[in-house]
């Protein structure tokens, strides 16, 4: 036994054609059967393996490329997605500034907002309408929900609104149901408050609409509910905190009253007598 | 780097599969460049008779598997033209461009002699067809190989960038 694996350790080469050779030989000489039989373990047992491979590594190289396609599908259904929910809730908004714009008997101009006060406060927006529309300075502009503000500076096509959550605003304000008279104004932006004198009829749940005796706004727009009330440390005065209807935050469109101020017909007057000596 | 014999894999498989596309496409008459047969050649020129051997039985057993009429034909005439190239192993001789090409016309030739060989005993085909087999086909597509196989040479004379071990 030893002398055989020596002469195969010696004569590698031989041995292997030799027996290669001879593998060879007798697949030749097997018949027909046979050799498909010989065909088909080789095929099943070497070849199939990297047949299999090469499928499975194709079959995977399509998945990757369908799993690509979807998400791009995918990408691509949600941005339509989002653009028609964005269009059905600009409609739902729009359809509600129709209706707003039936219920008052002034004329509206429609507006969108183009830009708005980075800062932290929503002071100020401007909106994408101005003298090309006929407007003039200090004409109130409101929100399907509420009066939102006026404007202070119209250029030709835009125009810049100082919005009520802005602290220097002040708006003339009455409570609906006991027509109580009040200054709305805000210290930071977000908390609105209104100082009645300590005996007025105010409660929480009052509707806050405008007086129309600021000369800007008319009369009647809502302004707000009454969300509390509270004891001013003057006894002369309580203080009624207001929940804004407007949301400052998400305005995108509004309306502007197309009604000049109700000074304005005095102004040339007040301009002579400020002239005079 | 990749290890040779993933270079080597890679190099056969590419063949098997241009073999099969490609190359149809670019015959000339009867003449077709034999790639297998090319890689084979630097193969086992490059390491010699056993690797010659055994590669060239795989090699002629896949083709025989897409050809199963006569099984074991391709890889008992590759295993021997594999181990026939393996006697000019570089380690054994240097082989200059000029020689590497006469000896690739001599393995093709070997190659297709043994395989009519085969043919002939096993479907007891004329001698004659075995002699105007080799001139008619043999011969334009040992030229035609050789041709392809110049462009090995070109890849080999390109100078490589020395590794520093």
């Amino acid at each position: 036994m030893q002398w055989i694996i020596r002469f195969f350790a010696t004569h590698r080469n031989i041995t292997s054609l030799v027996v290669v050779a001879g593998v060879c030989l007798w697949m030749l000489s097997s018949s027909v059967l046979q050799q498909q039989l010989i065909s088909r373990v080789l095929i099943y047992s070497i070849f199939y393996p990297f047949h299999f491979y090469i499928a499975q590594t194709t079959h995977i190289k399509n998945i990757f490329a369908e799993n690509r396609r979807l998400k791009e599908e995918v990408a691509s259904l949600s941005v339509k997605l989002a653009q028609t929910a964005d269009r059905t809730q600009e409609n739902e908004r729009l359809t509600d500034l129709l209706d707003i714009s039936r219920q008052y008997p002034y004329t509206l101009v429609p507006a969108r907002v183009v830009a708005r006060d980075p800062s932290l406060i929503s002071r100020s927006a401007i909106v994408n309408v101005g003298k090309d529309k006929g407007l003039l300075p200090y004409m109130p502009v409101m929100t399907t929900r509420g009066v939102a503000g006026k404007l202070i500076k119209v250029m030709g096509r835009m125009s810049l609104v100082q919005l009520m959550a802005d602290p220097a605003n002040r708006t003339s304000v009455m409570i609906r149901r006991t027509r109580e008279i009040g200054i709305l104004e805000t210290e930071n932006g977000t908390d609105f408050f209104i100082m009645f004198r300590a005996h007025a009829d105010v409660a929480v749940g009052d509707s806050v609409i405008t007086s129309g005796l600021g000369g800007i706004y008319p009369r009647g727009l809502l302004a707000g509910l009454v969300a509390r009330l509270e004891q001013n440390r003057d006894p002369l005065f309580k203080k009624a905190w207001v929940k804004i209807e407007a949301n400052f935050d998400r305005l995108e469109e509004v309306f502007v009253i197309k009604m000049p101020p109700r000074w304005a017909s005095f102004k040339s007057e007040l301009d002579s007598l400020e002239a005079a000596p | 780097m990749i290890p040779d014999p993933v270079k080597w894999l890679i190099a056969f498989l590419a063949a098997l599969v241009l073999q099969t596309s490609f190359v149809p496409a670019i015959s000339l008459g009867n003449a077709t460049p034999d790639l297998l047969l090319i890689v084979l050649f630097f193969f086992s020129l490059k390491y010699g008779v056993m690797p010659g051997i055994f590669v060239g039985f795989f090699l002629g057993l896949g083709q025989d598997l897409y050809s199963p009429s006569l099984l074991g034909q391709n890889a008992l005439v590759k295993t021997l033209t594999g181990a026939f190239i393996g006697l000019f192993n570089e380690r054994v001789m240097r082989t200059d461009p000029l020689v590497k090409t006469v000896l690739l016309i001599v393995v093709f030739i070997v190659h297709d002699a043994l395989f009519m060989a085969v043919q002939v005993l096993k479907l007891h085909d004329s001698l004659g067809s075995l002699f105007s087999g080799l001139f008619f086909r043999t011969l334009p597509r040992a030229l035609y190989s050789v041709a392809v196989a110049a462009l090995f040479y070109l890849w080999e004379m390109i100078p490589k960038p020395s590794v520093r071990k």
